[in-house]
């Protein structure tokens, strides 16, 4: 699925979504990402892990042209980031919603923005549109929140409008940053079925995680960054990414319980703003 | 008919003032949402500089005034993106810059009396002229054609910038439409506000809208209401008073933020006994008992 540098084969070499060819990225001349390789190809879903401060975060936003590279090669869909203008194809979910001066805007009209790229310039919303945004609403589960003001409600709500946001704009290529962040376990259940969904229909999906959590059944593969380095590209084995992690205990796996990495409950920890 | 409307002048002055009340929170909600509230003031300052060249060479100051603030503020927006700068400290050179180049240059101009500036600087109501009031109806339409073209985008910059460039959206492009349309707008108020008042126009109403609004739309409509009302209300004040119309407008434009704040505080008390919070989702925070456990950190 690699062979995009093959001359034209019989069989037409797969395209990767995203192709990262030593990738540096610097703030203030200090490289946070320090020469990363790898390839997406269509339709995978693959998580972005590593402790705090690896540059996962950074990575991927370098992946989209947000952060701008020290050196390195970037391609979303085998067009040089530079040159790609197809961006109705990518739905970004950022860590957090900004706040900004804090003007009001309902749960719809945050979503709706999400169809910036499929709404044409003073026409009024189509049957589609609406259609999109109530679908992206009701797969977060947050159509009775519609005309709510967003910044009334809780952390892990306000990240099911930017999932919903990214999924308005109907794309195939997902990017998102810890999107479990201040989600309460029921919701993420409820996410890893959005997300499982959305891959089921072919949808690239690149995620910067924590944990697994939920999302286990889904990772085919994970890219571990640790210090700026990609230290792992593969099937992801549960608990090591979270070995690193502080008060992490070493479980004993059980015969019975395969893939639950430990019978500790979910602590969720509110990120600090 | 009230006196006040059968002086020419004072017609011409409420006209010109309701369209100022009209357009100002237009630029101000998105200004308001970028946290670039006090731009309006440094393009203000800006703008009195091109006042004292307008007044030194001869030309109209709403003229000069028109092309040295909009130069001022795409300057403005270059500052704040390409140096390390901090939006404050550039702000704070306009200020001090504009105001003493305006100052400097109309004590050059011969002729010129302060009485001149100070009407530019609070506004005035007796020196709006008819083709005043055509300008002021002229740049009001062009503010608002524009953001009624880039509002889409704009809302959606505003609402996140890196979000906006992950749409594709010319970011920059669409900064400077915001710089340069806030400066249109400080040139088309200033006759009636007067440049140093100009951006509370823009800003205060925006402010009271959101205590009162849940939805961005409801925002907007709001602030323009209220806009206009402030401008009519103050700039009536001011000719029953015989003071600075910008002083009255911006005070009667305070007197409904306060007055929205405390609906606010009313109205949010009431919704959230109807609705109360969150019942469903457990909060961020706690430990769900139910779930087969992972930990998180």
């Amino acid at each position: 699925m690699s062979s995009s540098t093959q001359p034209a084969a019989p069989a037409a070499p797969v395209v990767p979504a995203f192709a990262a060819h030593d990738v540096v990225v610097s703030y203030d001349r200090r490289p946070v990402v320090r020469g990363v390789s790898f390839e997406i190809a269509p339709g995978e879903t693959v998580a972005v892990m590593g402790p705090n401060g690896s540059g996962k975060s950074t990575l991927t936003r370098a992946l989209l042209g947000l952060v701008p590279l020290t050196s390195g090669r970037v391609s979303i869909c085998g067009t040089p980031l530079r040159r790609f203008r197809d961006w109705a194809r990518i739905g970004y979910v950022p860590q957090r919603l900004s706040v900004g001066g804090g003007v009001p805007a309902t749960v719809r009209e945050v979503v709706a923005s999400g169809r910036i790229n499929r709404r044409r310039r003073f026409r009024p919303a189509s049957a589609r549109d609406r259609a999109a945004v109530s679908d992206a609403l009701a797969a977060v589960g947050l159509l009775d929140r519609a005309d709510d003001s967003v910044y009334g409600l809780s952390g892990g709500q306000q990240q099911r409008v930017l999932i919903a946001r990214a999924l308005a704009g109907e794309p195939d290529i997902f990017v998102m940053d810890e999107p479990m962040a201040g989600v309460d376990a029921a919701n993420q259940q409820a996410l890893a079925r959005t997300l499982e969904a959305l891959s089921q229909r072919g949808a690239t999906v690149l995620l910067v995680l924590h944990e697994l959590g939920p999302l286990q059944p889904l990772i085919g593969r994970a890219l571990t960054l640790d210090n700026g380095t990609l230290v792992g590209d593969g099937a992801p084995h549960s608990p090591e990414g979270d070995c690193a992690a502080p008060g992490h205990d070493h479980v004993h796996p059980h015969a019975d319980a395969d893939r639950r990495p430990s019978a500790l409950p979910v602590v969720e920890v509110p990120r600090s703003a | 008919m009230p006196e006040i409307l059968q002086l020419d002048f004072m017609v011409r002055a409420l006209v010109a003032s309701a369209l100022v009340g009209l357009t100002a929170p237009v630029i101000g909600v998105f200004l308001v949402q970028r946290r670039l509230a006090l731009l309006g003031d440094g393009i203000g300052h800006v703008a009195l500089t091109g006042v004292g060249l307008g007044f030194l060479t001869g030309n109209s100051p709403v003229l000069t005034a028109l092309v040295v603030s909009a130069l001022g503020a795409v300057l403005i927006e270059l500052v704040r993106t390409h140096t390390r700068t901090s939006g404050d400290l550039a702000l704070a050179l306009l200020f001090y810059g504009g105001i003493a180049g305006g100052v400097f240059l109309t004590g050059l101009a011969p002729g010129v009396n302060s009485a001149d500036l100070t009407s530019f600087l609070f506004g005035s109501v007796s020196t709006v002229s008819e083709e005043d009031v055509l300008v002021v109806a002229l740049l009001a339409a062009a503010v608002l054609a524009v953001m009624g073209y880039f509002g889409r985008e704009l809302f959606v910059l505003c609402q996140d910038e890196e979000v906006a460039r992950a749409h594709g959206l010319p970011v920059r492009l669409l900064s400077t439409v915001i710089a340069v349309v806030a400066a249109v707008t400080v040139v088309l108020a200033m006759r009636v506000v007067g440049v140093l008042l100009v951006s509370a126009l823009m800003v205060v109403p925006v402010a009271a809208a959101q205590q009162l609004a849940r939805s961005f739309r409801a925002t907007v409509c709001l602030s323009v209401l209220l806009g206009v009302l402030a401008a009519l209300t103050g700039l009536s004040t001011a000719f029953y008073t015989d003071t600075a119309p910008g002083a009255a407008i911006v005070l009667v434009a305070i007197a409904v933020f306060v007055a929205a704040a405390g609906g606010g505080i009313l109205l949010r008390g009431r919704r959230s006994r109807i609705t109360p919070e969150e019942v469903s989702p457990p909060a961020v925070g706690t430990i769900s008992g139910t779930d087969p456990g992972s930990v998180s950190s």
